[in-house]
């Protein structure tokens, strides 16, 4: 009996071996992803103020009014739902796709029609599976976003909204708030919101050319844009995060399983050597008789 | 002549921050030239060759869209991308021009058309800056 054991633990002390090996490298792996993602969403930071502020300081002009800005009842929505493009990280995909789908469903509730952008792979094969319509799918687009990426997107969105397929835009990510938590929010994004608030109104109104509305609406898709890339980066930081935390605990857990079962090991091979002895010793002692 | 600020900011960074004396660039209404004292002035940018002064000599570079933002402190350009002439990648360039031609070639929609087209631009106006240097 001792024999079987002894081979049965000791081969699965060589597979969960391995197993901790890819944990830990996924481990490593997600930690400078991480980093290297974290750094481009703060550096896409002071662009975006910048964009934000000039659109702001438009909006105070007496005469603007703009498509983008309108406040009109909103009936048609279009979420974009931003998660990962793999698994193996922990609540990630689940927390912010859970936290999509309820607002859809409570959307539709309210009578408005929804349709969704999914970006990620993960987001694509959730809503496609379910009753949702999906008009945009985007895999495996966010670790190499650049901005011409989001751009393309952004430029779409605005044309879009402005033929009036859609009356509201609603973005739904992650947000990386430390390494150990990453929190899924939403944002309404269009029509553009808040815009005074943070407006400074130190200067006489500028000269806008051609016009406010076409500055501004110029400045529509590079809005977007950043939004949109920044919540891209923010939600790949995330998703590096809860992976690497997923990882950590998976590796901790191979520890454990490793410190268990060479202990059953060892208590084998010396169940073994104790039976030896006493078979041994016993037959000498019948030989002796 | 005079110096003011200048700053450029993109995504990934901020190009430039300091003083120049002029500066010239393409909005969607044509070129303007900026000299100190400037009215205050908002407009859009285009993807067009910019040339900013550095140290007495007007250097070029590439820019990529965007908006200047001319206030009395200060001017701001923010714009996607934008290159000074020695830092183009010619090839890359040369190759997205390729892909964008082949891409405007095929037509298979109107919006794929116009983002090859867009695709194109940049990508000639970065050849071109690169070639002048």
């Amino acid at each position: 009996m001792a024999t079987a054991n002894m081979k049965d633990v000791k081969r699965r002390i060589k597979s969960v071996e391995s197993t901790k090996q890819i944990t830990k490298a996924m481990q490593l792996v997600a930690t400078s992803k991480m980093r290297r993602a974290k750094e481009r969403a703060v550096a896409v930071q002071p662009f975006f103020e910048t964009l934000f502020n000039a659109m702001c300081d438009i909006s105070k002009d007496s005469s603007f009014t703009s498509v983008f800005t309108a406040k009109v009842e909103k009936k048609k929505t279009l979420m974009i739902v931003i998660a990962g493009d793999r698994g193996l990280a922990g609540g990630f995909n689940v927390n912010v796709l859970k936290k999509a789908a309820a607002k859809a469903d409570d959307l539709r509730q309210k009578g408005r029609a929804v349709s969704i952008m999914a970006i990620g792979k993960k987001a694509v094969e959730y809503f496609s599976k379910r009753d949702y319509d999906v008009t945009d799918k985007f895999s495996e687009i966010a670790e190499g976003m650049s901005m011409y990426g989001a751009m393309d997107i952004a430029e779409d969105v605005a044309a879009r909204f402005k033929n009036g397929e859609f009356d509201s835009v609603d973005l739904i990510y992650t947000t990386f708030v430390s390494a150990m938590t990453q929190e899924p929010c939403e944002m309404a994004i269009l029509p553009v919101e808040n815009l005074t608030s943070w407006a400074d109104t130190r200067h006489a109104s500028p000269v806008y050319d051609p016009s406010p509305e076409e500055v501004f609406e110029g400045m529509i898709p590079s809005y977007l844009c950043g939004l949109l890339y920044s919540a891209i980066v923010d939600s790949f930081a995330s998703e590096q995060a809860a992976r690497r935390s997923a990882m950590e605990s998976a590796s901790d857990n191979a520890d454990e399983m490793i410190e268990n079962l060479s202990l059953m090991y060892n208590r084998a091979r010396q169940a073994q050597i104790t039976q030896e002895l006493t078979e041994i010793s016993s037959a000498t002692l019948n030989d002796n008789s | 002549m005079t110096p003011f600020n200048l700053k450029i900011i993109t995504p990934e960074k901020t190009f430039f921050n300091g003083t120049t004396t002029q500066l010239i660039a393409k909005t969607t209404t044509g070129n303007v030239g900026i000299l100190h004292g400037h009215v205050p002035y908002v407009a859009n940018l285009v993807s067009s060759p910019m040339k900013i002064e550095v140290q007495g000599t007007l250097k070029e570079a590439a820019l990529s869209g965007g908006f200047i933002k001319v206030a009395p402190e200060e001017v701001i350009i923010v714009t996607n991308a934008i290159e000074w002439a020695d830092e183009i990648d010619v090839a890359r360039a040369e190759r997205s021009r390729q892909n964008a031609e082949e891409r405007m070639k095929r037509h298979e929609s109107q919006k794929e058309f116009d983002r090859a087209e867009k695709k194109l631009k940049r990508a000639l106006n970065r050849l071109m800056v690169a070639s002048k240097k």
